[in-house]
């Protein structure tokens, strides 16, 4: 076996001799807690900053349009402030990923990679092809740059996500994916303005929901150590 | 039941971290050799003593590809040797209960 440079340094000789239970049970623990924090695609901190940049994007994008009549959609400097959001979780999110799987090879990284583009396409595509539609044949405003916008994508991308869940039998994902095609249903029913709350306070639910049920998941220690 | 009976293969430490890392890792997913070393802070020599044991026992599989300093060696943990930390685990369970 071969690793990467010379290995030509003494070796030690460990053979466990007199390792007491009470201290493998300490390391093995902790040696994987260690290894589930490094391979964690989804750590704690960037859902929670992830969430919170959510409700405020949303929150901006409802005060933007709250009290509209008629409905005329979010002003620039809102949307701009929402793709620059988008753009530093995707950016987090990327990074976050090639650190966890860094050296990581399989066919596991190989459906994960297979999973994200599918969550991709779903959220590039899906949405965003049946807004134009709907502009192309002149729904109102409050279709195409309310309800559809804010509460499509939800749907959508929930659902996909929630295929990939299921499949996995991730059950806290396949929740929080449920809890956002939910949303996606009641914020289409809330009206223009509404729909981007119910859509932002449903998002920011599931997300924190979701970091929580994973950060339990992860906390149970095999032997309780 | 006694400290002798749990596998001297995986209760050492250095071995016992080994395998207790690459079962973090999804079924049949592969670690390269150099992330694993980072990851135990072992030396290169120390850490291919470890390998080359686990690897006699069928515990774990290695693949190199390229050659010279260009290589690349990646280490997966067998189905086996998921099974024999399983094994372990619940013995050293057994064990710290009865102490």
């Amino acid at each position: 076996m071969n690793g990467e440079g010379d290995a030509t340094e003494a070796v030690s000789t460990d053979n466990g001799e007199g390792l007491d239970p009470r201290e493998a049970a300490r390391l093995l623990a902790e040696t994987e807690r260690e290894a589930q924090r490094q391979f964690d695609l989804n750590p704690l901190w960037i859902t929670v900053v992830m969430s919170a940049i959510v409700l405020v994007a949303y929150g901006a994008l409802w005060l933007s349009t709250h009290g509209q009549h008629p409905y005329r959609g979010p002003s620039l400097g809102v949307v701009g402030l929402v793709y620059a959001a988008v753009a530093v979780t995707v950016a987090a999110s990327v990074k976050v990923y090639r650190r966890a799987t860094a050296g990581v090879s399989g066919p596991s990284v190989r459906q994960q990679q297979a999973e994200g583009v599918a969550i991709l396409v779903s959220f590039v595509l899906g949405s965003p092809v049946l807004q134009g539609a709907m502009k192309h044949y002149r729904a109102s405003d409050a279709i195409v740059y309310g309800v559809f916008p804010a509460a499509a994508p939800l749907i959508i991308v929930g659902t996909t996500v929630l295929g990939i869940a299921a499949s996995k039998a991730d059950w806290p994902q396949f929740g929080a994916a449920l809890a956002v095609v939910i949303t996606g249903v009641v914020a289409a029913f809330v009206g223009p303005s509404g729909a981007w709350l119910a859509a932002g306070i449903g998002l920011f639910i599931g997300m924190v929901g979701y970091a929580a049920a994973d950060a339990f998941r992860h906390r149970r220690a095999p032997l309780g150590a | 039941m006694t400290a002798d009976s749990l596998d001297p293969l995986i209760h050492a430490p250095a071995r016992l971290r080994i395998v207790a890392t690459l079962a973090a890792l999804p079924d049949g997913a592969s670690l390269s050799f150099t992330r694993l070393q980072d990851m135990l802070e072992l030396t290169p020599g120390n850490l291919i003593t470890h390998l080359r044991k686990l690897e006699d026992a069928g515990y774990l599989k290695s693949k190199t590809t390229g050659n010279g300093r260009a290589s690349r060696t990646s280490i997966t943990l067998t189905r086996h040797g998921r099974k024999a930390l399983d094994t372990y685990t619940a013995a050293l369970r057994d064990l710290i209960t009865g102490l």
